[in-house]
């Protein structure tokens, strides 16, 4: 809702304000919407003036249709493949994180979410050498363990404190900081955060359940609209600065006792790209996880690749394929 | 619902307009709105190559590459964040579709993307939560009569309705309409079918068309089917199809 108010554009001052306001004109919604013919005769306002206005007011809040092939063009040079570092993983993926999108992970609680995270941060950091922007919700951030991983990669004390530096990590523990911290990435913070010629190529949320699932439910509105608020940030980054969006999620269980991501039907239209961590069957206490893509616009679904957290970038060669239940 | 190839439907039916006419399409432009960051070029490119590669016999890359340009010059893509924004872009889309009569359609991907924001801005007066959409469809439906374009919209299920899996597909035929509107309820109901976008909207759907996921892929391949019910005609039609790497591909039951 856009309020009339003096100076809002050239040509708009007080009298013109009062002499809509006689036909409760008060947003830009409703001039816009009536006739300027009718308008002039109601408001006894000069016609000239009234298609001037609507013509400024048009061209300053409408969106801009592009043409299709200049967005392919920009598209074709804008954006970039992030490899997770893990053969399997990437196989998944169709060769990683495609920037300008939101891939989610789901799992239940100790399916290796966070870990992932992690590994592909590490990945990022360390080999493409890019900046990432680790956004923490549930206090599992453990720099201790970045390190490790890092050290199994190199023993350059020095090329491990680069990668960390590259690593950004900002703790916000309910919605309305996590939508201000995005606010802020998103006006000025991303051009900032960039360090040492490496920008930011990488977003991760871990978890956005974390803060969503408690604002849901109920008489849902307001937690509905802030999730919708949350989503849109999350793909106005993406899109806006070419940054590959990883966003972790939890599990529950649908009506045939299938597993689903969590967060209900509106989140479920958010990431192009779902892939799904379980723990590999009779395996409990081994580091093997599978991944199973559940939702993906470039790849036929349920594809499964088994892959081992403690050694990321090794292929596991047995992968189980197909129509595997998944319970 | 997601993943229920609504959007490649869609990509499928853009390509069949933008593309020339010896290739077999319809050589119209196209205006697709935008609202949730939803058009992913890269397959809707991959999709068009596709259509065009099968349809001409030789060609250099060059050529192909030409045609694909001229093509992707037929579209133009609009993003809107918020449903004034909407609002206001419809006006200016207007002039645009007066002014250049090869447009013949429009997709709005999708519509029901501020819903949420919406009721939430709103408050506690339904009319006002409404009242945005309101707007657009009277709008929609005024673009329609004066100019005699097609729209396509998409709607995301989310309403529980107790009865089956299902997305949405709104469109709105060329030809007028105003008897009153009943729908036919699908012998297959749906579980989240229920519309739920006000009624203003609901006044202007000509066709409904509900794309549903079937649980068991067939073959490792999803199968997608469509029910369309449709004022004008009695009964329900159905097809399904799954999608391959080149789009959309249709099967024929029997």
């Amino acid at each position: 809702m856009v309020v009339l108010r003096e100076g809002i554009c050239p040509g708009i001052n007080e009298d013109f304000i009062k002499a809509l306001q006689t036909e409760d004109i008060r947003t830009v919604e409703d001039f816009v919407s009536w006739n300027p013919e009718e308008l002039a005769q109601k408001c006894s306002l000069s016609y000239k003036a009234l298609v001037a206005v609507r013509r400024v007011l048009l061209a300053q809040y409408t969106a801009y249709p592009i043409s299709g092939a200049d967005l392919y063009e920009e598209l074709l040079s804008s954006t970039a493949i992030l490899s997770t570092g893990s053969p399997s993983l990437d196989k998944l993926l169709d060769s990683g994180l495609y920037t300008g999108e939101i891939t989610e992970l789901t799992g239940s609680p100790g399916s290796g979410k966070t870990q992932v995270c992690f590994s592909v941060a590490v990945n990022i950091s360390h080999q493409l050498k890019q900046t990432v922007v680790y956004i923490d919700t549930k206090g599992g951030m453990c720099a201790n363990r970045l390190l490790q991983m890092l050290q199994t990669k190199t023993s350059n004390e020095q090329e491990q404190m680069e990668a960390l530096q590259k690593i950004k990590v900002f703790r916000v523990f309910d919605v309305f900081s996590l939508l201000a911290c995005l606010q802020n990435l998103r006006s000025t913070g991303l051009q900032k955060t960039s360090v040492g010629g490496g920008s930011v190529k990488a977003l991760m949320v871990d978890s956005v359940s974390a803060v969503l699932s408690p604002i849901l439910g109920g008489k849902q509105n307001e937690g509905m609209s802030l999730l919708m608020q949350v989503a849109g940030e999350l793909k106005m980054i993406a899109k806006d600065f070419n940054i590959a969006v990883l966003v972790t999620n939890h599990v529950t269980k649908d009506g045939n006792g299938q597993l689903k991501a969590g967060l209900g039907l509106s989140w479920s239209h958010v990431p192009r790209t779902r892939v799904l961590l379980q723990r590999v069957e009779n395996e409990e206490t081994s580091s093997l996880r599978t991944a199973t893509l559940t939702k993906s616009s470039r790849q036929a679904c349920h594809m499964t690749k088994v892959f081992d957290l403690c050694h990321w970038s090794e292929e596991r060669t047995t992968s189980i394929s197909g129509k595997r239940k998944l319970d | 619902m997601e993943g229920s190839g609504k959007t490649e439907t869609l990509y499928h039916l853009i390509t069949r307009c933008i593309t020339p006419t010896h290739s077999g399409g319809l050589e119209v432009g196209v205006v697709f709105i935008d609202t949730d960051y939803h058009f992913d070029m890269l397959r809707f490119v991959s999709i068009l190559e596709g259509r065009l590669a099968e349809d001409s016999k030789t060609g250099s890359e060059n050529e192909a590459e030409e045609t694909v340009r001229s093509c992707l010059c037929r579209l133009s893509v609009v993003h809107c964040n918020s449903s004034v924004q909407l609002l206001l872009t419809l006006h200016y889309l207007e002039n645009t579709f007066s002014s250049q009569p090869t447009l013949g359609l429009l997709v709005i991907d999708s519509i029901s993307a501020f819903y949420w924001t919406d009721r939430f801005n709103g408050g506690e007066s339904a009319s006002c939560q409404e009242a945005n959409l309101r707007k657009c469809a009277e709008l929609l439906d005024r673009l329609r009569r004066n100019y005699g374009i097609v729209i396509f919209a998409t709607t995301h299920a989310i309403m529980r309705n107790f009865g089956s899996d299902l997305g949405v597909s709104d469109v709105h035929g060329s030809s007028s309409s105003s008897s009153s509107r009943r729908w036919r309820s699908a012998d297959c109901a749906s579980d989240f079918d229920r519309p739920y976008l006000c009624r203003a909207w609901q006044r202007i759907v000509t066709h409904r068309v509900l794309f549903t996921k079937s649980h068991a892929p067939k073959d490792h391949k999803q199968i997608f089917s469509t029910a369309c019910t449709s004022i004008l005609t009695k009964g329900v039609k159905k097809c399904s199809f799954c999608v391959v790497e080149d789009g959309i591909k249709f099967i024929c039951d029997k």
